[in-house]
């Protein structure tokens, strides 16, 4: 059942094109996918980064009066039309005294051979349909330093679908040795999965070569052939807020009702967007382990308003589906910050000891900006520590204290009567309302995100939230901020 | 032979018995390649190619058109693994590809009469069938060149498998036969292909690159 299930939320070639592709990327807006030059120019009206285009090369003619001395010492050659990343070559330093530049293989372009490749590429070898193209010399990405260290030379890009003016799914693509450096997954390419609400990595995957029926991949921990191998899961993509606005602005821009957008980062500039898919491809699926249909199928009838619309949707409906992997790969759990825990009591109702009657839950907030969690006399009172509150509140300590170092001399000089009770630890200065106040500390066993723990925390008055969690009960968890109160 | 009166009607008005056998086979070879990419996900060089070297093998013999084939991409290979150190046009690049393997032909038919080598009576294979597998190498050099090698080898194989079963299907009597009896089959093959063409579902290979997803919840489960 389940496997079928499963099955059911698979985006397959076939529906892809006869659902998505076919009906909602109209001719006219496949245009400016399939053409760079059209892509550059509609997504500039909008604001959006591309790379910078030093040279267009239409006809022999321009080629032959191309002056290579005019060229910068890095730059990218592609062709206008081209598919699946061929024919684009990248030359990353010019030859010291020589006309001459150096691909990041090591294999040095004399003028020579830039104009056979340019010839190639306008007579259409790697165009669609060998059509006549157009080259393209442009500027070469500077990969942001961040991500630089995961990739091996070339350019790691993002890859995001967009469905409904909704960021459906997101992957980064690694460029290795084996792929030579470009972030095609046919080459040997890593994928990794992205959290579409987080913007963190969770599963990465590599092509395995033996598969003969179909594409087979295997799953990985850390980069493969690097100096220095890292782990890839876990990883905070830098702008991920912004990346996500430009794949819906980028949707918005071509009209394209079903698209990937290919998203480099630049170390000076951010976000680039290197190009538009019309027809992108289902390994994304892989990446992430998740399924692009039931996805798709959820965001179908829902009427976007705006990009920030769009993008909160994507965040609550698709963010927690990866929490569990984060778990899994990280090692660190994620808590939102409306988060449900449990508070056991100090004395156990039942004697067995998964009761649940022996606990309560509720809906804590969590707050990085406190050191110790805090909790309100009436919850604590109710779970056990009653005794040990009225005891404090019995004792003749001031209502509030002018100053921190006055707080601390009254309770080095009372000491022994404050913290007199045996479920009382010990006691906080904090400031609550405005004063400073000094709280007793307790200790309950809870449990947050499926691990039990001992939680000191100060009791204070009775505020809006229960419980607030604190930065010391904090380490080692992910904060998904995108689930807020609702 | 019996036929039925409607088919014999058409054997009368122009059309030879061979020739409505292969004009029959062509429509099955075509909804095989649809079958195979639809419901299997195997990707052949476009619908001519598996059709036209299904036709070829007719006349050739399955093992004479599988040797065939072998020599000419083997020749196509060894043309691009030689000419890609040299940078020139296409056009150029291919043609001299087709000299190599008119070259390697002849000399493979001459190394054949020679020793013999298990493939008698090869002169006697029809030029215009030899012709049809050169062919084969333009699909599979542009492939090579857009997709590179392990995919075109693929789609060469899962050609040769189409164009097997086609040969297989072209050459049984009994169902040629019953084909060119019951020629209401070709209409029915249209339905079947209407029916291809709306499938939505995944196909097996679809199954098998993304069973690690479909595997993942089942663990989950346990």
């Amino acid at each position: 059942m389940l496997r079928s299930k499963k099955i059911k939320e698979i985006l397959g070639l076939n529906r892809r094109n006869q659902e998505y592709i076919r009906p909602l990327n109209s001719p006219s807006s496949k245009k400016i996918a399939d053409n760079k030059i059209l892509t550059k120019k509609v997504l500039s009206k909008e604001g959006i980064n591309t790379p910078e285009v030093y040279k267009l090369i239409r006809t022999k003619k321009q080629l032959q009066f191309l002056d290579f001395e005019s060229l910068p010492n890095s730059f990218v050659i592609k062709p206008n039309q081209g598919t699946g990343g061929n024919g684009i070559v990248v030359l990353y330093g010019k030859k010291k005294g020589q006309t001459a530049w150096i691909r990041p293989s090591g294999e040095i372009m004399s003028t020579k051979d830039i104009t056979m490749h340019i010839e190639n590429i306008l007579e259409g070898r790697y165009s669609m349909g060998s059509r006549k193209d157009i080259a393209i010399i442009e500027e070469r990405v500077k990969t942001d330093p961040f991500l630089k260290q995961y990739s091996y030379k070339g350019v790691p890009d993002i890859r995001i679908i967009g469905y409904n003016q909704v960021p459906i799914m997101a992957m980064m693509r690694l460029p290795t040795k084996k792929s030579n450096g470009t972030a095609n997954l046919h080459s040997g390419a890593i994928c990794t999965g992205i959290d579409i609400s987080s913007g963190i990595t969770t599963y990465s995957m590599h092509m395995q070569d033996k598969s003969l029926i179909s594409d087979s991949y295997e799953m990985i921990d850390s980069t493969l052939d690097l100096k220095e191998n890292k782990k890839l899961a876990g990883i905070q993509i830098p702008y991920w807020e912004q990346i996500l606005e430009i794949a819906v602005k980028c949707q918005k821009a071509s009209k394209l009702g079903y698209i990937g957008v290919d998203i480099a980062l630049d170390a000076e500039k951010g976000p680039i967007v290197f190009e538009l898919n019309a027809r992108p491809g289902l390994g994304i699926q892989v990446a992430n382990q998740a399924g692009l249909r039931w996805r798709l199928e959820k965001v179908k009838d829902i009427e976007i308003k705006s990009m920030k619309h769009g993008i909160r949707v994507a965040k609550n409906l698709f963010g927690g589906e990866v929490e569990e992997s984060i778990e899994a790969i990280s090692g660190r759990k994620v808590v939102n910050i409306n988060e449900k825990i449990f508070l056991y009591y100090k004395t156990p109702v039942s004697k067995k000891k998964n009761d649940p009657q022996n606990r309560e839950a509720i809906r804590v907030f969590v707050d990085t900006g406190l050191i110790t969690s805090r909790i309100n006399k009436t919850l604590a009172s109710r779970i056990g520590f009653f005794e040990a509150i009225k005891y404090f509140y019995s004792l003749p300590i001031p209502d509030k204290f002018e100053s921190f170092k006055d707080a601390q001399e009254y309770i080095d000089s009372n000491q022994t009567t404050i913290i007199g009770h045996p479920d009382i630890l010990r006691v906080a200065k904090i400031v609550e309302e405005g004063t400073i106040k000094i709280r007793p500390v307790i200790c309950v066993h809870t449990k947050i995100a499926s691990e039990e723990k001992e939680i000191e925390m100060v009791v204070t008055e009775d505020t809006t939230y229960n419980v607030v969690i604190g930065r010391n009960e904090l380490k080692g968890y992910l904060i998904d901020t995108s689930k807020t109160f609702t | 032979m019996d036929y039925t009166p409607f088919t014999k009607w058409v054997l009368d008005n122009g059309l030879s018995e061979r020739t409505l056998e292969l004009l029959v086979g062509i429509a099955i070879v075509a909804t095989i390649v649809s079958l195979a990419r639809y419901l299997f996900g195997s990707k052949s060089f476009g619908i001519y190619a598996p059709v036209i070297l299904a036709v070829a093998f007719t006349y050739t013999g399955l093992r004479y058109g599988l040797v065939i084939t072998a020599v000419v991409i083997t020749s196509s290979l060894l043309s691009y693994l030689i000419l890609s150190k040299i940078r020139m046009h296409y056009i150029s690049r291919m043609a001299i590809n087709y000299c190599l393997i008119i070259m390697s032909l002849i000399i493979f038919f001459i190394i054949v009469h020679k020793y013999n080598l298990g493939l008698p009576n090869m002169s006697l294979i029809q030029p215009l069938a030899i012709i049809s597998i050169i062919g084969l190498s333009d699909f599979f050099a542009k492939q090579q060149i857009k997709k590179g090698f392990k995919t075109s080898i693929l789609v060469l194989g899962s050609t040769l498998v189409i164009a097997s079963i086609g040969w297989f299907i072209i050459t049984r009597e009994a169902i040629s036969t019953f084909m060119i009896n019951n020629l209401w089959l070709i209409p029915a093959l249209i339905v079947i292909n209407i029916l291809i063409g709306q499938f939505s579902g995944l196909r097996f290979k679809d199954i098998v690159r993304f069973r690690t997803i479909i595997q993942d919840e089942e663990n989950v489960k346990k």
